[in-house]
């Protein structure tokens, strides 16, 4: 299946339709790459049933078994964040501003049970998607075709009872709040002034000598 | 931990139920008078500072600044759909708080609702129940009010006028600024006096711009006037001047005290004269009268955390729990010869409760700023205030009253506009350039006291210490409705004539309660018959009880009341004092 442009998905896809094709082939296409559900409980974890591709991203950490996302989920959940929110010229991304890790204590923690179930449907949807549209994985897709995908969620956020949409709204949500509540965010990409100790807060004498 | 024993054998001068800017005010002025004084206080006196950790950064807080996952603020949507009690659905939750609790820095402040549970009408009560109550807390704009308010009955017919006139608590406001300390900008308008002010803190340019786009249609926009101290106090060692550090909207309070709160601006300096003896963890269930005078006696109080019962005898009793729970303090404490509450003669305690109805606003962009280099906007504690323009020279044909608008503009900590649609690169683009741009307001409006908005008490709920909870029967009226229809389209003029981008436009009121400006339950009065407390906050009904707070206004005008309690309170307390002397109580 060829990438298509961002921008045609605005005319062509009608979500309805489409999720139909890709929930019904989703199954026999993906098979056991079908992301395995992540742990419910502070018990040991289910293990990835298939072998990574490639090590876990922060493999380096030492673990809690009560994470909530498997090894693969978190990748997947770093590039999915790293697409809502990526590192340009101007300043590091999600997956500098460790939004991942912001997540999956949200998610281990909340006591809402919908917005856990809404991460655990929306995760392999979202695989199901990129197969559909890119005939691969999330992962091994390339930025923009990781951009194609999220982009029939986003122009069809009005079709809020779909799994998929939440999931995209809850998933661009709990993205800007760990980006912009983490160094990178504040200080990198925003530079903000405040919360120092100042003599004088400047203010504004003349708005149009600011224009200038 | 249990409390320091307090001797509770000994008659106190005073007792005084609430810390708050009420309660404070009264220890201040009595002690300082050499008056003996009790302060009770239901919640704890919390290590203040330890709470709000003002300079905080979030990815330095285990939950990002917000509060923990264990816990529950109740939202709009909430308040909307169900009916209090609130408490039932959220037994998951470890802690139940209202919509102001939803921070880190405040959940320990604000009340659990399941173990204060309220009945009837929707409203989002906020209480805090600890050593200075609210103002830990408070949004900080300190306004008078002024005869437009004071003697509004005699402007357009509704309602009672107020006991007293502005001239009689003009030298108590003054009293309040420089004992306490204001910032702002003199701007001589008879209808939002000036206070004493220090030091202003400047608008940026978007506000500017504001101002100036208002000017030519006759309305003003000032610097917020807020109580906070920006040249600092000599007479108190427990607050420091501000130093502009930021953050300070958000929800939470000022941990070097230069915002105005009652433990160190009033309770501090009253232990230090000697005279006070402060008790928290008091929960006051009744307030006793000597069945043969009829005079208060003291007050029946539980341990709030060892639930042992107590009571402790004053000359004179000052209540001071808070305008909903002086109300309810009131009502339940019935006698034989007070059979519907104490100093409830008139039936009105509980009555003619107001407040100011919030919700209608607007946000925008300033064009002229979108991509500019960052600068430092919140540095100062807090943005602008937009003055009263309604029914002041004219009368507006379909609402009687006025209000007025709190906002501010540019940067923030956490950005403005992550609302954007679409998500990526453009996205975060976005936000960058434009986060510094975004100016907003909400309206603040008088809500009309009427007597048919009122507290009583439910026959069946209690609280966690047993003490029937209040039940409410509070709603809007169309007044407030097209008072906040007229506040939706003045925003929007008012934006389109700064040239402002407008980029969306509020027309919900929030629930009835959101302000937490709540008012009037025990309202002051020449005529006993319709009113519970004279023009110093005495009851009508029995001499040596007094109520000091929110509940005596007769009125809510659309200014922020707490400067006003503040300085009626110490207005009535100097009377007391007199009036003790002289052995009329």
């Amino acid at each position: 299946m060829s990438v298509r442009n961002p921008s045609d998905f605005r005319k062509e896809i009608d979500l309805r339709q489409d999720r139909r094709q890709w929930l019904k082939t989703s199954a026999t296409l993906l098979g056991a790459s079908v992301l395995p559900m992540p742990a419910e409980s502070t018990e040991a974890a289910p293990q990835p049933q298939s072998t990574p591709k490639a090590p876990p991203r922060h493999a380096h950490e030492t673990r809690s078994l009560a994470r909530f996302f498997t090894p693969d989920q978190h990748a997947l959940v770093d590039e999915l964040t790293e697409t809502i929110i990526p590192e340009d010229s101007h300043s590091g991304g999600a997956k500098a501003a460790r939004v991942t890790d912001f997540i999956d204590k949200t998610l281990r923690e909340t006591q809402d049970e919908d917005q856990k179930r809404t991460w655990k449907e929306g995760l392999p949807l979202i695989d199901s998607m990129s197969h559909h549209y890119n005939g691969k994985s999330f992962l091994d897709a390339s930025p923009e075709e990781r951009v194609a995908v999220l982009t029939v969620l986003s122009e069809n956020e009005r079709m809020a009872g779909l799994p998929e949409v939440k999931f995209f709204k809850d998933l661009k949500h709990l993205t800007v709040i760990g980006y912009y509540t983490s160094k990178v965010g504040i200080h990198d990409d925003l530079q903000y002034k405040g919360n120092r100790v100042l003599q004088e807060y400047v203010g504004c004498d003349d708005p149009a000598a600011a224009k200038t | 931990m249990p409390e320091p024993e307090v001797d509770l054998s000994k008659t106190y001068d005073a007792v005084v139920i609430g810390s708050g800017a009420a309660g404070g005010m009264a220890a201040h002025v009595l002690t300082g008078k050499g008056l003996k004084v009790l302060l009770l206080e239901a919640g704890k006196k919390l290590p203040i500072e330890q709470e709000l950790r003002s300079m905080e950064w979030p990815y330095d807080n285990a939950n990002r600044g917000f509060l923990p996952p264990d816990s529950h603020s109740l939202n709009f949507n909430e308040y909307t759909i169900r009916r209090p009690p609130y408490g039932p659905g959220f037994e998951k939750s470890k802690h139940l708080h209202s919509y102001i609790g939803s921070g880190d820095y405040t959940k320990n402040i604000v009340v659990d609702e399941r173990e204060n549970p309220y009945t009837g009408t929707n409203y989002a009560w906020v209480r805090a129940r600890c050593l200075g109550g609210k103002t830990n807390i408070w949004g900080r704009l300190a306004l008078r009010l002024s005869d437009y308010d004071f003697k509004a009955k005699d402007r357009d017919g509704y309602g009672e006028n107020w006991p007293i006139s502005y001239s009689d608590l003009a030298p108590y406001y003054d009293k309040v600024d420089l004992y306490l300390g204001i910032t702002g900008v003199k701007e001589n308008l008879d209808y939002l006096p000036d206070s004493i002010f220090q030091r202003p803190t400047k608008l940026n340019c978007a506000e500017v711009t504001l101002k100036q786009g208002i000017q030519k249609m006759g309305r003003v926009l000032t610097q917020y006037r807020a109580g906070v101290t920006s040249d600092g106090l000599k007479h108190n060692k427990y607050r420091s001047r501000c130093y502009g550090r930021g953050a300070c909207s958000r929800k939470g309070g000022c941990d070097i005290h230069a915002a105005f709160d009652s433990p160190t601006g009033l309770i501090y300096p009253a232990m230090d004269t000697g005279n006070l003896t402060l008790r928290p963890n008091s929960t006051v269930r009744e307030l006793t009268v000597d069945p043969t005078t009829g005079k208060a006696t003291g007050v029946h109080f539980i341990d709030s955390q060892t639930m042992k019962d107590y009571h402790v005898k004053a000359r004179v009793v000052i209540v001071a729990a808070s305008t909903l729970e002086s109300a309810r303090l009131l009502l339940l404490s019935k006698s034989r010869q007070h059979p519907n509450g104490l100093g409830n003669s008139s039936g009105h305690v509980g009555h003619n409760f107001c407040e100011h109805v919030m919700g209608p606003g607007i946000t925008g962009r300033a064009k002229d700023l979108v991509g500019k280099p960052p600068t430092l906007d919140d540095g100062r504690p807090g943005g602008f205030y937009l003055t009263r323009f309604r029914n002041l020279k004219e009368k507006h044909p379909k609402f009687i009253r006025g209000y007025g608008f709190e906002g501010g503009s540019g940067s923030t900590m956490f950005p403005r506009g992550t609302d954007a649609p679409g998500f990526g690169a453009a996205f975060k683009e976005e936000v960058r350039k434009n986060h510094g741009a975004y100016v907003e307001m909400g309206g603040f409006g008088e809500v009309l006291a009427r007597y048919e908005n009122h507290v009583d008490l439910d026959p069946v709920v209690k609280d966690k210490w047993g003490i029937p909870a209040l039940r409410f029967h509070y709603k809007f009226g169309d007044n407030e409705r097209r008072m906040c229809e007229d506040m939706k389209e003045t925003a929007k003029e008012m934006f389109e004539a700064a040239g402002f981008e407008i980029l969306h436009v509020n027309d919900r009121m929030l629930t009835e309660g959101w302000s937490i400006h709540e008012l009037g339950t025990a309202r002051m009065g020449n005529d006993r018959k319709t009113s519970v407390l004279n023009q110093f906050e005495q009851s009508h009904d029995v001499k040596n009880l007094f109520v000091v707070d929110g509940s005596a206004f007769v009125n809510a005008s659309c200014q922020n009341p707490t400067w006003t309690i503040m300085a009626l309170c110490w207005r009535s307390c100097d009377y007391l004092v007199d009036e003790m002397k002289k052995g009329n109580l």
